[in-house]
């Protein structure tokens, strides 16, 4: 039984070798100069570097409302502090 | 506990002690998530644009977006980012009656922004152009819908928050209702620059 399964996918693969097709998944495995590759690569670039934009930007604000609140709390008794 | 007394426990015990608010931090982390939604979108919008040679492409070739008006809806919204700062700067000084107007005045200018920008959608539909007309109606609509629906919603939002203010809800204590109105505002206000640069004049 497992014989024949395995000789049905060697079967499978030997037919798949001998009728080969060009496939291309990539979209940027082409020439540089094509204008889809420049598309894609610039795309690509912008949606990485979001993320860390965005977490940079989320972080940087709340370490800078924690400085300001700090720096009231400081100044001022807790009862004033506004806005909460 | 009633909301003036969570307020006030609030800041006594709880604020000296936690870097945000919750309010704020919920407001920060969903412009978060909006702006990797826009990101994507613009991704796109950048394969599109910088994959064609020619844009708009031939087929949409005689498409004339509108450029000059559109450019002034842009100052209206702008000066809507004005109104609703002036707001939150009256508030904090607990000056309710001004902001009160400021939040009238900001509304009043969404409003006309969504009033423009529909009224040269249907020009354009009627023109032909429309979201199956191609990748460019597919960019263009999608890319200004999706901020069109956001002020949409930013502009009830702010009715909402308008409404609590003619109540008296607001003080120079408690504001961080419009706080987080204000921060998403500014949201859609600052976007929309960017993506009048690149869907129409680049």
């Amino acid at each position: 039984m497992i014989d024949r399964y395995f000789s049905f996918i060697i079967g499978i693969l030997v037919l798949a070798l001998l009728i080969p097709t060009v496939a291309e998944a990539c979209p940027s495995c082409k020439t540089m100069d094509d204008p889809i590759v420049q598309g894609f690569k610039w795309s690509i670039l912008f949606l990485m570097a979001m993320p860390y934009i965005v977490s940079g930007l989320i972080g940087g604000g709340v370490f800078y409302v924690y400085y300001r609140t700090h720096r009231t709390d400081n100044r001022k008794p807790p009862s004033n502090v506004k806005g909460v | 506990m009633n909301e003036l007394e969570h307020t006030s426990y609030e800041r006594t015990e709880g604020a000296s002690h936690r870097p945000i608010s919750n309010a704020r931090l919920a407001v920060l982390v969903l412009l978060g998530a909006e702006i990797m939604f826009f990101a994507g979108l613009i991704g796109t919008f950048l394969v599109f644009r910088l994959g064609s040679v020619t844009w708009p492409p031939p087929s949409q070739a005689d498409v004339r977006l509108p450029i000059g008006i559109t450019g002034l809806n842009t100052i209206v919204l702008l000066l809507s980012g004005y109104t609703v700062f002036q707001g939150l700067r009256a508030i904090r000084q607990d000056r309710q009656r001004e902001l009160r107007n400021w939040l009238f005045a900001t509304g009043l200018l969404g409003i006309i922004f969504l009033v423009v920008q529909g009224s040269e959608w249907v020009r354009l539909v009627h023109h032909g152009f429309t979201l199956s007309s191609g990748v460019y109606g597919s960019v263009f609509y999608v890319l200004i819908g999706c901020h069109a629906l956001h002020v949409l919603v930013a502009v009830l939002w702010l009715l909402a928050v308008f409404a609590k203010t003619v109540a008296g809800r607001f003080s120079g204590n408690h504001y961080v209702g419009v706080e987080v109105c204000a921060i998403y505002w500014a949201f859609v206000v600052v976007l929309w620059p960017l993506l009048y640069v690149l869907v129409y004049l680049i």
